[in-house]
């Protein structure tokens, strides 16, 4: 256990979205959960410019971030969970524009947020993108049962990536900011 | 007598009535497109410079915009533009059949930049359909957060979304022979910016490294501050309810807002210098870009930042207050003021959907205002508003917007025109900031680092493009000085005591209550039109700028706002080759309206089991 690192947990995501909306879905309850003192748990449901100024206003900058939310990704299941360590690199201005363009305008991303940050440069060296496929969209609070059933798996995942980083024993792909679709 | 096309007259004491010996005084004639564009594709076949050019999605806009454009790039002419929202916006749906009480939070949701604009509409039209008033500190604490939404909303707009056209990085791809005419020509106002050239300015309009795009990046942040500070959270207050805000505020309140208010004195006068100077420039070195983005200076808007010694949410009352607010409501056709009523100008509202992916409704329940002023079956009191999904087509349906109008006519809509009309009006209550002098608006700025000084914007003579961002920077200082002006009277109203900032309501649980909220987005007028029906809302209706300024072309033909700016848009790019070609003149015009589609379309969450769906159209290959 790394005890002098200050990690962050964000969730992100729109509520009422059903898995879409996982990971504020969950927010209460993961803040819940028996961290360490130097574990922060925030909720990102935010524009990603608001997001990238409150890491600037931080006195004291996180080691670890760990961003938590729902991405619908090709070959998945639902429920499903990848655990992404951030590569870094930034996609050609015009895409970041874009991004900004959408950011400054309210819409809320995690892709949007990942680019624009590390387009300011508030990302630390261990970044981590955890997230469930939520499969088709849909309205409602609730969860589905793909999903709800494997809300403990999903805290073991974060308990586990915030304690040791990419030294757990978790699988990790890495992803890139030149990579992602827009 | 203010209508020209509706059959609408006043007798001497100003009572409305229907003109007599009228069958039919709603009726219209459709005009079929089918010839216009059978035209084009026989011009398209037989001259290869004739080319489709379509922007989908126009970028650096907020949410789903498409345009369509017939461009010939041997004459440099825009020969025909369809304005494509591309999302249904499911509002009217979602609220109906609702608690009135939910509609501020569920409304302002309809934009994630205008959150708190939507929910005061909101907040105002259940006022008027229930009989309350918030007290006079809730009234000014409302006018404090609006100003600050915008001064949120206009550096964003400015630097952000359309400032980087204006950039070096994009002049030195479009207008290589700018650059060094930029380089070697002085500014005028380098005493409140601090640069010496006009290319030392476009230099820091460059997107993402500029130093103008970044201090507009974090001017958003003081203003968000500034409003949650009062408003508990931004953009989606939960603050803003019928009857005033449920907050509690203190002097200590009010100075956290000061230390962040004051900072917009100094970057307001700065803004207006920046683009004062760089459209001075453009306009200067080609006399042609006064006719980029040009359509007669006709617009509406419902005006905002009411008086808390006059506003008391009635509909027989709201000509006197709506007169007494710091921006006039008022329709200006052709840059002349036709009124500044807004009875008038709600009785004068209409919304068409020939060319939009809705069915027709029946009725007219609303046959009259509460007044007694006739209202068309097509007023939103009347409107419904039924979805259908359809193929895209330039001779038929093309776009999730609809086509308000007033009077017959398209309006444009925009900050601009807030200052605009207040500007002609002279109507605007005693100000320490403020004058209105009929051909232009003084504002006093306070001093902060800069010194004080006396601002003045002149009604342009051509409206174009240019004009439009010009008089948006004029609203930064102007929105300062309301939120100022705002700011000493909740000061004095704690001073004695004053500090309730709500009032209790019931929603009556029978009967038909009507209201509408006249308020202005950062983009201009906004109504919401509200039905509630024994107890939950029946009806309403959402009209932002972007439904105005985005629309499709009338049943009679007459171009939306956009339509008609890019029409009239000479293409001063510099290019050899058609691939070349970036179309940098007409994105220009469009950015200048300052579009934001959120509020004007939006997802569509349809049956019982509130599946949401996509019904996107917005690929203009193989449309008709």
């Amino acid at each position: 256990m790394e005890w002098n690192k200050r990690i962050l947990i964000g969730t992100i995501g729109y509520h009422n979205l059903s898995n879409h909306s996982v990971a504020p879905f969950l927010f209460e309850k993961i803040k819940a959960l028996p961290w360490a003192q130097h574990v922060t748990v925030e909720e990102f449901n935010w524009g990603p410019i608001a997001i990238v100024q409150w890491f600037q206003a931080l006195e004291q900058s996180f080691d670890r971030v760990i961003l938590f939310t729902a991405i619908s990704r090709e070959e998945r299941q639902i429920g499903e969970l990848t655990i992404f360590k951030w590569g870094g690199r930034t996609p050609s201005p015009e895409e970041i524009q874009a991004r900004i363009g959408d950011a400054v305008t309210g819409v809320i991303s995690p892709e949007n947020l990942l680019v624009i940050g590390e387009h300011f440069g508030i990302w630390p060296k261990e970044l981590y993108l955890v997230d469930v496929e939520p499969g088709p969209e849909k309205a409602g609070p609730e969860l589905t049962t793909e999903v709800g059933e494997r809300v403990m798996e999903y805290f073991d995942t974060l308990h586990k990536v915030c304690q040791f980083g990419e030294q757990s024993d978790e699988k990790f792909a890495i992803l890139y900011g030149d990579q992602m679709p827009v | 007598m203010c209508f020209k096309n509706l059959p609408i007259e006043f007798d001497e004491q100003g009572n409305a009535f229907l003109k007599e010996g009228v069958a039919n005084p709603y009726e219209y004639k459709v005009v079929e497109l089918d010839k216009e564009q059978d035209k084009l594709k026989e011009l398209m076949v037989k001259n290869g410079y004739i080319k489709n050019i379509d922007y989908d999605p126009v970028t650096r806009v907020a949410g789903a915009l498409a345009f369509h454009s017939v461009v010939d790039l041997e004459k440099k002419k825009v020969l025909s533009t369809n304005s494509m929202a591309t999302l249904f916006r499911g509002y009217e749906i979602i609220l109906k059949g609702r608690d009135p009480r939910d509609a501020a939070y569920i409304s302002s949701r309809a934009c994630g930049v205008c959150g708190g604009v939507h929910a005061t509409t909101s907040a105002q039209a259940i006022e008027m359909a229930v009989g309350i008033k918030p007290p006079p500190l809730g009234i000014a604490l409302r006018n404090i957060l609006l100003a600050i939404e915008y001064l949120y909303d206009h550096p964003l707009h400015l630097f952000l979304l359309a400032g980087p056209d204006y950039s070096e990085d994009l002049v030195k791809e479009t207008n290589p022979e700018l650059i060094s005419k930029a380089e070697t020509t002085a500014t005028k106002f380098e005493n409140v910016h601090g640069y010496k050239t006009i290319l030392d300015i476009m230099k820091d309009l460059n997107p993402l490294k500029g130093r103008l795009y970044l201090e507009a990046l974090e001017m958003t942040r003081v203003a968000r501050e500034a409003y949650v500070v009062i408003g508990g959270k931004y953009p989606h207050p939960q603050s803003v309810v019928p009857g005033g805000l449920s907050v509690t505020v203190d002097i200590t309140t009010l100075n956290e807002v000061y230390t962040r208010l004051i900072k917009f004195f100094d970057y307001g006068q700065k803004v207006c210098g920046i683009w004062d100077d760089i459209f001075d420039f453009f306009l200067e070195q080609d006399p042609a870009y006064a006719d980029s983005g040009r359509r007669p200076a006709t617009m509406a808007d419902t005006g905002v930042w009411d008086r808390p010694d006059v506003y008391d949410a009635t509909y027989e009352n709201c000509e006197k207050w709506g007169e007494a607010r710091w921006a006039t409501p008022g329709i200006v056709v052709d840059g002349e003021v036709v009124t500044t009523s807004l009875q008038q100008i709600n009785a004068g509202m209409e919304e068409f959907v020939e060319h939009s992916y809705y069915e027709k409704w029946d009725g007219h329940r609303f046959t009259h205002d509460p007044l007694g002023t006739p209202l068309s079956p097509h007023h939103p009191w009347n409107k419904e508003t039924i979805p259908k999904p359809g193929k895209q087509s330039w001779k038929d349906r093309y776009s999730w917007d609809t086509s308000p109008t007033w009077d017959r006519m398209p309006m444009e809509a925009g900050a601009y025109a807030r200052l605009y009309i207040t500007a002609k009006a002279q109507k605007l209550p005693k100000s320490e900031f403020l004058e209105s002098t009929g051909h232009s608006l003084k504002i006093r700025v306070p001093a902060h680092r800069l010194p004080e000084a006396e601002m003045e914007w002149n009604v342009p003579e051509k409206w174009n493009t240019f004009e439009r961002n010009r008089a948006r920077a004029y609203c930064i200082p102007y929105s300062a000085a309301v939120a100022m002006e705002n700011w000493m009277i909740a000061q004095s109203l704690l001073r004695e005591g004053k500090t309730e900032v709500s009032t209790k309501y019931e929603i009556p649980k029978t009967g038909t209550h009507i209201g509408f909220g006249a308020w202005g987005a950062g983009r201009g007028f906004l109504t919401h039109h509200l039905v509630i029906e024994n107890g939950v809302i029946g009806n309403y209706q959402i009209i932002t700028p972007s439904t105005l300024n985005a629309a499709p072309r009338t049943p009679w033909g007459t171009p939306g706002p956009y339509e008609e700016a890019v029409m009239n848009t000479p293409l001063l790019e510099n290019f050899e080759k058609p691939e070349d070609y970036k179309g940098i003149d007409i994105l220009r015009a469009i950015r200048s309206f300052d579009p934001c589609m959120p509020c004007t379309t939006h997802i569509m969450s349809k049956n019982e089991k509130h599946v949401v769906t996509r019904e996107v159209t917005t690929c203009a290959c193989g449309v008709e």
